[in-house]
């Protein structure tokens, strides 16, 4: 797809279909290792072996509303075309984990795209289910966590309500501002040390 | 209207997959690589000029109802895309010419 977060939200789609109540995406940067990790792992219905065998297969696809299904195939294509890849593990009545795995460095690599409204729209289209988004840039991180909110927030409110809505932008840009600013500090204050 | 048929013949397309419906109608021409743009836009009956010669390029030609797939600058077939078009009998074509210089040959064509 034209961005990674795209294929986020197709991923996490699954998720939901498969009746998850937990959704946890985690995105890992390392700068060194020049690789960009993303997964999505829920507690929904999970597959079986043979399933999770032919997930990445075009062909297979539980639907039964048209004979192709292209989330999962297409994620993994990207994946594959910067040198990376992607697994799937799944356990029948225990959850689906997909995690694919990316050369942010190559040439062919897809943009990352606007992450946060992803989650943002995840959180507040789904308030009958959990979400946890953890971004890690080298060795700066942060999760933000719809259990841990709405234990603050109380039952009566509702993350959608606007100033829940709001607060999760706010928090979710400030966050991704921070572990930036410090990830690329770091860079700096390498380089200027090797000049010295 | 123009078959798959003949515009491998007009065109010097090598046929890979598909011999048994070669009878399919062109009604005209589509061009694009990211696949999932592609699924978004491939109208049903073209001849979808791509290099990407895999199974999900199978998979969003024959859910679109594409007429072909037409692999150009000699991309190649991988196993598991030949084996797919084979079974479904979906023709895939091949060019040695790049996307750009066949779909204005092609667009000559259709007109």
């Amino acid at each position: 797809m034209r961005e990674l977060s795209l294929n986020v939200m197709d991923i996490a789609q699954n998720s939901i279909s498969a009746g998850a109540k937990l959704i946890v995406i985690d995105l890992c940067e390392n700068s060194d290792a020049d690789s960009l990790t993303i997964t999505v792992a829920d507690n929904g219905a999970g597959m079986t072996a043979e399933q999770t065998a032919l997930a990445a297969d075009p062909f297979f696809t539980t639907r039964k509303t048209r004979r192709v299904g292209l989330g999962v195939p297409l994620f993994k294509m990207e994946a594959e075309m910067t040198g990376g890849g992607l697994e799937i593990t799944s356990e029948k009545g225990v959850g689906t984990t997909v995690k694919a795995k990316f050369v942010p460095s190559h040439v062919d690599m897809i943009p990352l795209g606007d992450i946060n409204s992803t989650v943002l729209l995840l959180i507040t289209c789904n308030e009958d289910r959990d979400f946890v988004f953890h971004r890690r840039m080298d060795l700066h991180e942060f999760t933000l966590d719809t259990r841990e909110l709405r234990a603050v927030l109380g039952d009566e409110v509702k993350l959608s309500s606007p100033e829940v809505t709001e607060w999760i932008k706010g928090y979710l840009t400030e966050q991704t501002q921070r572990i930036k600013e410090e990830s690329s500090d770091e860079v700096f204050r390498g380089t200027s040390g090797d000049k010295g | 209207m123009m078959t798959v048929k003949e515009l491998a013949e007009r065109l010097e397309l090598k046929i890979l997959a598909g011999e048994a419906s070669l009878d399919r109608p062109v009604s005209g021409g589509y061009t694009g690589d990211l696949l999932s743009w592609v699924m978004a836009r491939l109208p049903a009956d073209a001849a979808w000029l791509t290099v990407m010669g895999n199974i999900n390029a199978i998979a969003v030609a024959s859910l679109k109802d594409a007429a072909c797939i037409v692999l150009t600058d000699s991309a190649p077939l991988d196993d598991a895309a030949l084996e797919k078009a084979q079974e479904l009998s979906f023709p895939v074509l091949l060019s040695e010419q790049d996307s750009f210089t066949l779909g204005a040959r092609m667009d000559g064509l259709l007109r």
